[in-house]
Formats: structure tokens, sequence, C-alpha cells
């Protein structure tokens, strides 16, 4: 029975009275018990409708209006270029490529891990952080040495055996892989978080019904991961449609250009014109608006079914993978050998080396710890690094602190309206780097209270440009947690906050841990918007590695790469150590 | 103990989630006006298909679920009362201190044994917690109490179904609560165990001689397990009364039908006294006895239980009220009886007879109907 | 239906703080010329400074300016100087005056976009800002900046770098460099990049549109015709790879990538040169692009004595500091002969120059491949 009429998220306030019944009083109606879980509902509601409306606010304006009023103009000096329809097409094509990719690898890579017994577990670990961890620039910059048909280092290895060099980075393909091994640990720790809350009878159900392994896979297994799915290929395709570093690194030498060098040439003129930047913006605003509504909807679809973690106790029993056990524990050490030492590699080697050349004895016997001796001289490092965790750390947690409740809003409550709070929090998204920067300054400067010039200022734009990961994955949490869990506990006599805390978190956590985790990573490599609004004394680690490029020492770059990525992996360590012990234990 | 009035809940319908609603025919009645009471120490029991709003009652009983009219007090505490006018009272969920049972129990997968259990007590107003000695001793009390002593320390997911649903229990129990809910509490658990479950919940009831209302849609477990029964049916209480009044005394064809097999066949009303109904069917004329005293002329359906028709291979004669001669179609060994279905004119009876009694399917043989209960079933 | 009023308060409260802190005027509607700072009424108290050193010359000037900046706090400085660069410049000032500037680094376009910003809004975040021609020159344009170099000083420094409120500092020089383990025969002069020789080996840089300016405008001087410019364009976009910045293009040169850039500072190369790596750009292609690097006091500089005394400084003692730097200072004598790019043309004409640019290397994807 309890389908439909016991669905407690047709609720309360919904209810309508009989068509003969009197209509309450207003006074009645409008009331609303000042209670804790009103303050902290309103509070986070606030919150984020601040930190998205305050870019927002400003691109819109900036794109419609001018001096004189509203103005359209912006649009077309941003779509008066007739080569507007080779870039989006350029752009669709190299965001979906990746997003595929990305999905795929992602995807598989979180099942065979939480739901397989698969071999080599532990590099998974590192093969979801280490790409993160990278710079783009120093990614992209790898793979070139990788993979060019001129200097890559693949290409010399094959070469004689092949008689050609075999790859080519310098293609859409090559931009399509790069990008999407890039983005791939963003859909592995969305998925993983919702492979872990998953009834693994529902498979074996399947699998007892007749359905082979990948039948298995494709009706039951992922159809109930949909939601964390729809939301990875919306995040994916939007980032990669904004991406620049690699088109621009690998596209250019053979003329593909994107929608993104638009933006990069439209902000690069003075006078700025942010009006046509905005109208650039605006456009990935609406396919992302519409992509959050698509989504809504077919997660929306019988959501209730989708609530994977009930009070049912369940033992995630790992799948014998058989046969194929060997094919896909190669598969494994090609992808950890593709997507994390082959770039470490390629970054240890040129850290090592005064200037980059191509491998030989003559460049292994001029290998030198110089590079990692300049980046300890440097002044600023220990304070740089200092702010970069502070700032790390504390818009990780604030953020997942707010979009645990945000997803609750979004995902569990009955308030009406409540879809907006989570279209609200994907809008940052959409908001170039620069723009999110301008904007920001552009409030601080008038704000009554000295925020301009400190280090909040900086926590307030990562805050705001990480709140819509931080909800992606709070809200595919969400969504797996069974509301039984929650009702036992008011019935229990818990209050709505001591739910929240003591049921909802720890459940959560296995999402929580991981936004926490790719909030605090990328975070580190924030530029765009740091550079604009650091003061002396603010300096964060990005700001360090982007001076070390526009010096032209690489190297030096390659060194503070590697100790990112040592830094960072012991970091993410202690945070999942953490994450593991308030959550739900693992076997 | 439990008293509700009036209770009216109705759902703009699922599809119109979030959004505005605008003709009032699209609200949908889960439940509409029911009342009913239960006395201390009482296990009452909703019972009803999908659909017929039971859940519903339950969860507004719980707080769960805010109904649009009606009163819901609990002892002298009223836990909800509106008019549909003017001032309501909703006490929210977590100030009511009831107990409750989920369908799929929902045991906290983080938290170990001792944990799931202790929950309710931590949580209290920090004026009227109780120490951690105190709780600790309540808890092992009530873990005793359902056998799980040994488990306390372990992960709560590690249980067996079993184990799960006695953890729910214990959990629901360990407040003390005046008033416990039960959302079909055996419905995820494989049949032994349900039926030994069944039992051991209605002996712990009877033990603790606690208050409990019950929601299920399985008939054999509230007339075993109740001592009221409420059938609702889309939304609305149609009968409610002992389990054994409800089986032999249907209110209606729907009751009849819900509550067990039954054999029905439609007839009028020939003569009537005192109850003493004579009732003209296809197959003959039929003695029964009923407490609804109904006009000659009357349309009816005359309702028999499997159970209350038995079976030989000879007439009987003037010694029986009723007696109808017919031919065996099948039958089926049930273990402690024997179905048949014997073909009597143009109808098929279902008559559930001793074990000992096995008679092949084509013979001819004699139904005697035993009037005291055969109940009649007014067509509206 | 109470919770969307609800919550329409929250996001029109939200919105009110950004509204009432935005009254100022539209964000983009900001830039050009009308120069809403705040000195609209008058001299400000740094201007006033300004003019009154502006007499004083020498030892006198220096002393005064010492004896000033002792009472005021510090320094701040924005620039888009290298960090190694603005690292020896700001210890070299502290060793000689015991002032510790605090330094905002960032690439030109994010300083002018902060400066901007900040006087928009009347912050008076910095006292003085050394950044590109380009960016200069807007700012001149906005009328926040006051000329307060020493006129003795100033004498020194070529035209081409001397300008109404600022003046250069040094000047980043575009050559071609190339890479000596694959070019043998490297150009002598620009024309020789048309050369087809270079075809595949070649790699021009995207933002450079400057150079790409100035390199035309210097053609079409030479007396060559609009054509014939458009010609050796082409020729040389023919077969040349693009690559986004001027490290990348430094590196991926030392690693073989391709042989020969055409228009990388001359600065990045010597550096690497330096560290070892197989790069060469002298002898200079004739003649050297060079784009002025600047510095100006602001009109509502906090610490307008020290800003003064800094750039003093700069244009005398910081010019050696400047060139160990890999610099190539502007009083300095360079050897070669100097085309300047035309700061005025390139704030007039500058998006127009960056949209031709753009359109001839997006035109590289039908020949190469």
């Amino acid at each position: 029975m309890t389908a439909n009429l016991a669905d407690p998220a047709v609720t309360p306030e919904e209810l309508r009275r009989p068509a003969d019944g009197p209509p309450e009083p207003r006074a009645a109606r409008w009331r609303w018990p000042l209670t804790p879980k009103m303050f902290i509902v309103a509070g986070v509601a606030a919150a984020i409708g601040y930190l998205a409306l305050v870019p927002l606010g400003y691109l819109i304006w900036g794109t419609f209006f001018d001096a004189q009023g509203l103005d359209l103009g912006s649009f077309e000096r941003a779509y008066g270029d007739g080569r507007m329809g080779e870039l989006w097409g350029n752009s669709l094509a190299f965001a979906g490529g990746a997003a595929l990719l990305s999905i795929t690898v992602g995807t598989t890579l979180a099942y065979l891990n939480v739901r397989t017994a698969v071999p080599f577990k532990a590099l998974f670990f590192a093969a979801s952080i280490v790409p993160l961890i990278v710079p783009g620039i120093l990614y992209t910059v790898s793979w070139i040495f990788l993979a060019s048909p001129q200097i890559g280092l693949l290409n010399a290895f094959l070469e004689p055996i092949l008689g050609t060099a075999p790859f080519n980075i310098f293609t859409i393909w090559g931009m399509i892989w790069v990008e999407g091994l890039h983005s791939s640990p963003i859909v592995f720790l969305l998925m993983v978080a919702a492979f872990r809350s998953m009834d693994p009878s529902l498979e074996e159900s399947a699998l007892m019904s007749g359905a082979t392994r990948l039948q298995t896979l494709r009706k039951v297994t992922l159809p109930l991961v949909r939601p964390a799915l729809l939301s990875s290929i919306l995040v994916i395709l939007i980032t990669s449609l904004e991406s620049f570093e690699v088109p621009a690194l690998l596209g250019l030498q053979n003329g593909i250009y994107v929608f993104t060098s638009r933006i990069y040439f439209v902000l690069r003129s003075y006078p700025q014109d942010l009006g046509a930047a905005g109208a650039l913006a605006v456009s990935l605003l609406a396919v992302a608006v519409i992509g959050v509504a698509v989504t809504r909807l077919l997660a929306g679809k019988g959501s209730k079914t989708y609530q994977t973690v009930t009070g049912k106790g369940f033992r995630p029993r790992p799948l014998d993978l058989g046969k194929w056990k060997p094919v896909v524990g190669v598969g494994i050490l090609f992808y950890f050998f593709v997507t994390v030492v082959g770039p470490l590699l390629v970054l240890l080697y040129a850290a090592l080396l005064p200037f980059y050349q191509a491998p030989s004895w003559e460049a292994i016997s001029s290998f030198t710890l110089d590079n990692f001796a300049q980046v300890f001289e440097m002044n600023s490092a220990a304070r740089a690094l200092k702010n970069s965790l502070i700032l790390g750390i504390g818009a990780a947690t604030i953020v997942m602190g707010l979009m645990a409740i945000a997803a609750w809003i979004s995902v569990r409550s009955t308030i009406p309206g409540r879809g907006i709070v989570e279209q609200l929090s994907f809008v940052p998204l959409v908001i170039p780097g620069i723009v999110l920067g301008l904007s920001i300054s552009f409030v601080y400067l008038r704000f009554p209270l000295p925020i301009y010039g400190t280090i909040l200022i900086l926590l307030i734009a990562y805050c705001t440009k990480y709140m819509p990961y931080g909800m992606r994955y709070a809200s595919t949490s969400m969504t797996q947690i069974s509301s039984e869990l929650e009702e036992s506990a008011m019935v229990s006599g818990a209050s709505w906050w001591t739910t929240f805390r003591r049921v909802l978190l720890p459940l959560l956590s296995p999402g929580i841990t991981a936004g926490f985790i790719y909030i605090l990573v990328v975070s580190f490599r924030e530029l765009s918007s740091s550079i604009l609004l650091y003061s002396p004394g603010n300096e964060v680690l990005s700001i360090l590695i982007w001076e070390q490029f526009e010096n032209g020492s690489f190297n030096v770059l390659a060194a503070i790469g590697v100790l990112m990525v040592l830094a960072l992996m012991f970091m993410v360590t202690v945070a999942y150590k953490l994450g593991a012990k308030v959550g739900l234990r693992e076997d | 103990m439990l008293r509700i009035d009036n209770l009216v809940k109705s759902f703009g319908g699922e599809k119109s989630r979030g959004k505005k609603k605008t003709a009032s025919s699209a609200a949908v009645f889960a439940v509409n006006n029911v009342s009913f009471e239960v006395k201390e120490g009482e296990l009452f029991t909703l019972l009803g298909p999908s659909g017929c709003g039971k859940t519903t009652t339950l969860r507004s009983i719980a707080g769960l679920e805010k109904p649009d009219s009606g009163t819901i007090s609990v002892g002298d505490r009223v836990m909800f009362s509106s008019t549909g006018r003017g001032r309501t009272v909703n006490m929210p969920a977590n100030k009511r201190g009831l107990g409750m049972v989920f369908q799929s129990y929902a045991i906290w997968p983080h938290m170990t044994v001792f944990d799931n259990v202790a929950f309710p007590l931590q949580v209290r107003e920090r004026s009227d917690r109780p120490s951690k000695k105190v709780i600790a001793e309540k808890v092992e009390r009530v873990l005793a109490t359902m056998q799980l002593s040994e488990q306390s320390g372990r992960q709560a997911t590690k249980l067996s179904g079993g184990q799960q649903q006695r953890l729910a229990l214990a959990r629901a129990l360990v407040i003390e609560p005046p008033l416990l809910l039960l959302d079909e509490p055996l419905s995820n658990l494989d049949a032994k165990l349900r039926e030994s479950l069944r039992y051991e919940l209605k002996r712990l009831q009877r033990e603790l001689g606690i208050t409990s209302v019950y929601v299920t849609h399985d008939q054999v477990e509230a007339l075993a397990l109740s001592t009221q029964i409420a059938v609702m049916e889309r939304g609305g209480v149609v009968q409610l009364g002992k389990p054994r009044d409800i089986y032999e005394q249907p209110a209606n064809k729907f009751v009849a039908e819900f509550i067990g097999t039954s054999n029905f066949i439609p007839g009028t009303v020939a003569s009537q006294r005192a109850g003493r109904h004579c009732v003209e069917t296809s197959n003959g004329i039929l003695y029964l006895e009923s407490a609804s005293q109904l006009p000659v002329g009357s349309e009816v359906v005359v309702s028999i239980r499997p159970e209350a028709v038995e079976l030989s291979t000879t007439a009987r004669g003037e010694q029986v009220a009723n007696e109808w001669q017919g031919t065996v179609v099948t039958r089926a060994f049930l273990g402690d009886a024997v179905d048949h279905v014997v073909a009597v004119g143009e109808h098929e009876v279902r008559a559930r007879v001793n074990p000992s009694v096995s008679i092949e399917s084509g013979t001819s043989v004699y139904l005697q109907l035993d009037p005291s209960k055969i109940s009649l079933v007014p067509v509206n | 239906m109470r919770m969307p009023r609800t919550l329409a308060r929250t996001a029109l409260a939200a919105g009110a703080v950004m509204v009432l802190a935005a009254c100022g005027g539209n964000p983009t509607a900001a830039p050009a010329g009308d120069a809403g700072g705040p000195e609209a009424s008058g001299p400000t108290e740094a201007e006033q400074l300004y003019e009154e050193i502006a007499g004083l010359s020498g030892q006198e000037r220096r002393d005064r300016l010492v004896e000033l900046a002792a009472e005021e706090d510090g320094l701040n400085l924005y620039t888009s100087m290298n960090a190694d660069m603005v690292d020896a410049v700001t210890e070299a000032f502290e060793d000689e005056f015991d002032i510790e500037p605090s330094v905002y680094r960032a690439g030109s376009e994010t300083v002018l976009q902060r400066i901007l910003q900040e006087q928009e809004a009347g912050f008076p975040g910095n006292d003085v800002v050394e950044t590109n021609a380009t960016e200069l020159m807007a700012l001149q344009q906005e009328d926040v900046m006051a000329q307060c170099a020493s006129p003795e000083r100033m004498e020194e420094v070529p035209e081409a770098g001397k300008y109404e409120d600022w003046v250069a500092t040094r000047f980043n020089l575009f050559a071609p460099s190339w890479n000596t383990n694959i070019i043998s025969d490297p150009p002598e002069v620009w024309e020789d990049l048309a050369d087809p020789k270079y075809d595949g080996q070649l790699a021009l840089e995207l933002g450079d549109y400057d150079w790409y300016m100035a390199l035309t405008d210097y053609w079409l001087e030479q007396g060559k015709s609009q054509e014939e410019v458009d010609q050796l364009w082409a020729d040389i976009v023919d077969g040349a790879k693009v690559v986004k910045g001027h490290t990348v293009m430094g590196e991926l040169m030392s690693a073989g990538q391709y042989g020969l850039a055409s228009s990388n500072y001359t600065y990045i190369v010597e550096a690497m040169k330096a560290s070892g790596a197989p790069l060469e750009t002298q002898p200079y292609v004739n003649p050297v692009i060079a784009r002025p690097n600047g510095g100006s006091c602001m009109k509502t500089a906090q610490n307008p004595a020290t800003a003064m005394l800094f750039m003093d400084w700069l244009l005398t003692e910081g010019q050696e500091v400047l060139a160990a730097a890999e610099a190539t200072p502007s009083t300095a004598e360079i050897e070669t002969e100097i085309v300047a790019v035309d700061g005025q043309k390139l704030l007039d004409e500058g998006s127009e120059w960056s949209q031709r640019y753009d359109d001839l290397l997006s035109g590289v994807e039908q020949v190469s491949d």
C-alpha cells in the first residue's frame, strides 16, 4: 500500500482542504513556528542565495544593461563572430567526448572499486586523486611530452616498433583524451558514493532472475544510480564547455578553436567587454538550467525507488569477477599508468632537470635537486601553503556543511520552492572565474565590513565557486537515504537538528567526505578568481605556481607540482580516515 | 487511550508536487472522516488493501503526516486538533513520545545495536534525560527482553532479519511509550519467521500490556494478533470489531472477501422473523440467523465461509437445516484440511473439511450449511 | 503556499545587499573615460605633494622624499613584473631605504581590472602601479595616475617610453628565438619568418597582437604595400603552430616540439638559456619590437612620498637591479634597432587588432595538416 499516499514527500504544507471547507484565516496560514530548524533552513537558503546571486546579478546586470538601460548589443558583440557556429560545434564535440570518456571511465572504476573483488584496489585511491591535484596546465603539458608526434615519449618508444608515431595529442581526440582523463576523478568520486550506498541484493536478485552480469549492470545497477550519473554528466559537460587550458594548449596548434576562446579574447581587451563575456556565459547558464531541470525530471521520476540506503541492513558483498579478473586487472593497471604514473613521471622528470629535454643519458646525468631547493627557498612558499590549507579546509567544511542541509531542503523537505535552492547552488558553475572574481571584489569593495583585502574574500570566492560540486555530492547521497531512517529518529523523540546531526550526517558521510576531498584538492589550484582577490600576505599556492609559470620556470613549477601531489595525498588520506570514522563502516 | 475523531487527510496528488494546485477535484482523500478509539492494553489493527489509508492514519498518529482536520489524542494529551478553521494543534512527531516500528525497520546502519536502542533516550531534553548509567541499564533490559543482549555491541547491519525486527521493536519500546505504532512490521520476513514472530509479538504485547496500533494488509496476521480490527477501504473504516465478529459477520462483500475466502450466493429474503431469515437462492431455500433484520423482498448476498460447509456422500435430510446436492469438481490437500470445490447448480461452493474426509472429484455429494455460520451481506 | 514568500524574501534580502552595495553604477558601463574617481573635486593630497616635490631635483629631492617617506606607512605596489624581478626590486629598495613594499602581483590585465574596481569604489589600494603599456594607457585615460618621476631621470628614457601620466621603466623585447639543435640558419630579418623553410617549425603566440600590430606598422612604414604585408603574414602563418603563453612557447621549443618561436620575450629565452636549454635569441632580428613597461604614482596614493621615492629609485639605482633580473631597463642603451609598440594606438585600436590577429591565426587550420 504505502506507495503514493504514504509518501512523506507529499507534504503537510501541500495538503488541501476539501472543496467545501471554508478557507483558513490568513493569519493562521502564514504562521511558521520559530524553531531552530527554521533558522537553519532559512539561514542556509539565504547563504546559498547570497553566494549565487552576487555573481549572477553582476553577470546579468552587466550583460543586459548599460548606463542607458536595457541593452542587447552585448549579444551581438559576443555572437557577431562569423565562426560562432564552428566554435560551438568544436566545443560540443570536445565537451561531449570528454564527458562520455570520463563518465565511462569514472563509473566503471567506481563500480569495480565498490562492488567487485577487483585486484589492485589500493591504486584506485591514487588514481582518483592525482589528476585532480596536478594543475590543468601541468597535466596537459605532461601529455604533450608523452604523446606529441614530435617529442612524445610514447611515440619515441613505439615508433621503432610500429614504424610510425601512433599518437597525436594535438587533435580533437587528444583533447578529449586529456580532458576526459582529467575529469574522470570527479565522476569516480561522485559514483563511488552512489554505489557504496546501494543494496547489493538488488543486483543479486537480478542475477538470480537469470540476467547476465552485463544485463544486470544495464537494467538494474545503472538505473539505480541514475541520479548520480545524471549529475555527473551535467557537471562534466559544463566544466568541459568552460575548460580552456586543454583546448588552448592542444587545440590551437592545429587551429581547433572552442567557445571559451571567445571568452578569452573578449575578456582580454580594454575596455573590458563584460557584457559580451556575460552574453557568452548566459548561454552556458541556459544550458545548465535546462540540464538541472532535465536531471530533476529524470531523477524525480519515482525517486522513492532510488532510496537504497534503507534501515534494513545490508552487507556489501563484493562480486567475484571470475575469469574477467585478469582482464580487469590489466585494465586498471593501464588506467593507473595513464592517469597517474605517466604524467607524474613526466613531472618528476621535469622537476629534476634544469630545463626540459628529451630523455637521454645526458639528460639523466644532469639531474639536480635545484628546483626543489628553489621551492623551499621561496619566502612566500610557507605562507602560501598555510593560506591554501586554511582556505581549502575552510571552504570544503563550509560548503559541505551548507550543502548537506541544502541537499536536505532540496531532496527531502516539503518546502515549496525547494527546487530553487538546488538551481541557485548550481549557478556558479557557469560563471567564468574572472567574472566571479570581479563581482566579488565589486561587492566587497563597497561592503561596510572590512572583508576586501583579507583572506575572507578568498574564502567567499572559493565557497561560491565550489558550491555546485558540494551540492552534487551531498544531494546524490541524500537521494539514497530512505526517509524512514529520518522518520524513525523523529518518532524516537529527536529534534530535527539532532536527527540531522546524528542520523543523516553520518549516513551522508561517504558523499560528504568525497565532496570535502574534492573541494580541498581543487581549491589548491584555483587561480582565476584568486589572482584578482588576493592581497599581499594572502598569497595562495596557485598564485605561486602561476608566478613560476610566468617566470618561465617550468621545471620549478614541476617541482611544486610534485610536492603538491605528495602533500595532498597525505591530507586526503587523513580526510578519508576521519570520514570513515564517523560514517557508514565498510567491510 | 487513543482516540481519533473525524480524521481527514487529502493529497493534492503525487503528480502536482510542488506545482500550484488549482482544481479542488484533484484532491484525493487518503483518509476520509475516520474515527475510532483504542482502549488501554489493546492491540488495534488497521487492516486493508494498498491505498486504503491505513498507513496514512498511522503516520498521522505518529505525527509524520499533518491531517487536514480531525482530532487525535493519546490519553489526555491532544496530539492533533483542527476543525479546519481557527487554531490548529499539531504536536511535532518528536514531542509525541510514541514508539514506532517501521516497515523497513529503519535501523540506523551506522550505529551499533546498543546505540540504536539508546538513541531515543539520548535525544531527550537535557532536563529529562536519564544518566548514562540509567540509559545503559534500560537498554540492556530491553535488549534482554528481545533476546538481543549478545548482539549489543555489534553493528546493526550485521543482524539477521528477525534480529533486526526485534531490534526495531526494542528501540520503539525503550522509552516505554504509552502507545506503540507498528507499520507492517512483519512484511519483510519470510513466512516461517513471520509466523513465529507473530506469536512472539502477541505474547510481548500482552505481557507488557502496551497499547498498540498495528497496520497490515495480511488478514491472517490481523485475525491472529488483534483485540480489535478496523477494516479500511478507500480512506474510510468499513467495519470495526473483534476479529471473530468481523470474520463471521462481515459488514459487506468487501470485508467478507478481504477477510479470508468466502462463498457468495445472491438471493432474496423470502421471510424473516426475529433475525431468522429464509433466503431464496437459485439453488434452493437457505435458512440462516443474522442480527440484521432485513425486510422481506430485500436483495442480499449470502456469505458462507468454506469451513462452515460440511460434506457427506449421503443425504442427512431433515436432520439439518440446509442441505444442497452437488458434484465435486476438484480438491486440494492443505495439510490441516482438505479443500473441495463442489458444483451446485450454477454456483461453485468451496468447502474446507477435516483431512480425514477426502472425496474424489466427480463424486456426487451433499453439502450441509450451518445456519448460525452463514452471514447476510446486504446489497446496497 | 507560505514558503515561496519566505524564500523570495530571503532572496530579496540577499539581493538587496548587492544592489545597495552597487548603486555606484553599472559595472560594465564604468571604464570609458569619464573618470569616476574621487579626485573630481580638485587635486588630492597626493597630487599636491607631487606638485610640491616636482620643483626639487638631485640630492635635495631624494633627501626630502626620504624624510617624508619616514612618516608614511610603507608602500603598496601593484605590478605585473614577474616574481624574480619583483623580489629583486623590492629587496634592493628595502636595503636602500628600509621600507618593505607590499606587492600585489598579477597579469597586466588583472592589475588593470583590480585598480579600476578599487578606484571606482573609492578604495585607495595602491600607491604605485608598474605594468604594461596597454594597461597604463588605459589608466591614463581613466585619469587616476599622476606623473611623478623626476624630470632628470625622464630625460634618459627614449621618446617611445614617455607618456603624459607615466614613464617606461623597462622594455619587453619581442624577438624570434630558436632551438639551436634544430635550426641551423636562424632568421635575420622579420620577413624571413615567411620563408617556407620554417614551415612546420615556426610557432606563434596566441596573445601577441601587440607585436602583430607593431610589426605590421613597421612594414607599412618601410614602404611595403598593404597587400605585401598581408601576403607576408599569410606566408608566416602558413605551416605555423599556435601556442598559448610565452613560457609554454619556450618550454616546448626547448623540448623540440618546434624549432622557431616568432615572438618570445627575450628575458624568458635568456633565463632558459642560462639554465642550459639549447635556445638562442641573438643575434637579434632587426629591428627588435619593444613594448614599454612603465610605472606611475596614483592620485589617491596614501603614501605619496614613498611612491615618488620608489619611482625615482626605479629609474636610477633600480635600473641596474632590473638589468640584473634579465630585463631591459628603459634608460639603458640598446645596441640594436628598436621599434616601440605604440601605447596610444594599442589602447585605441587594441580590440580591433586582437580580433584581426585572432582571425589570422584561426586561418591556420586551412593550411596545417
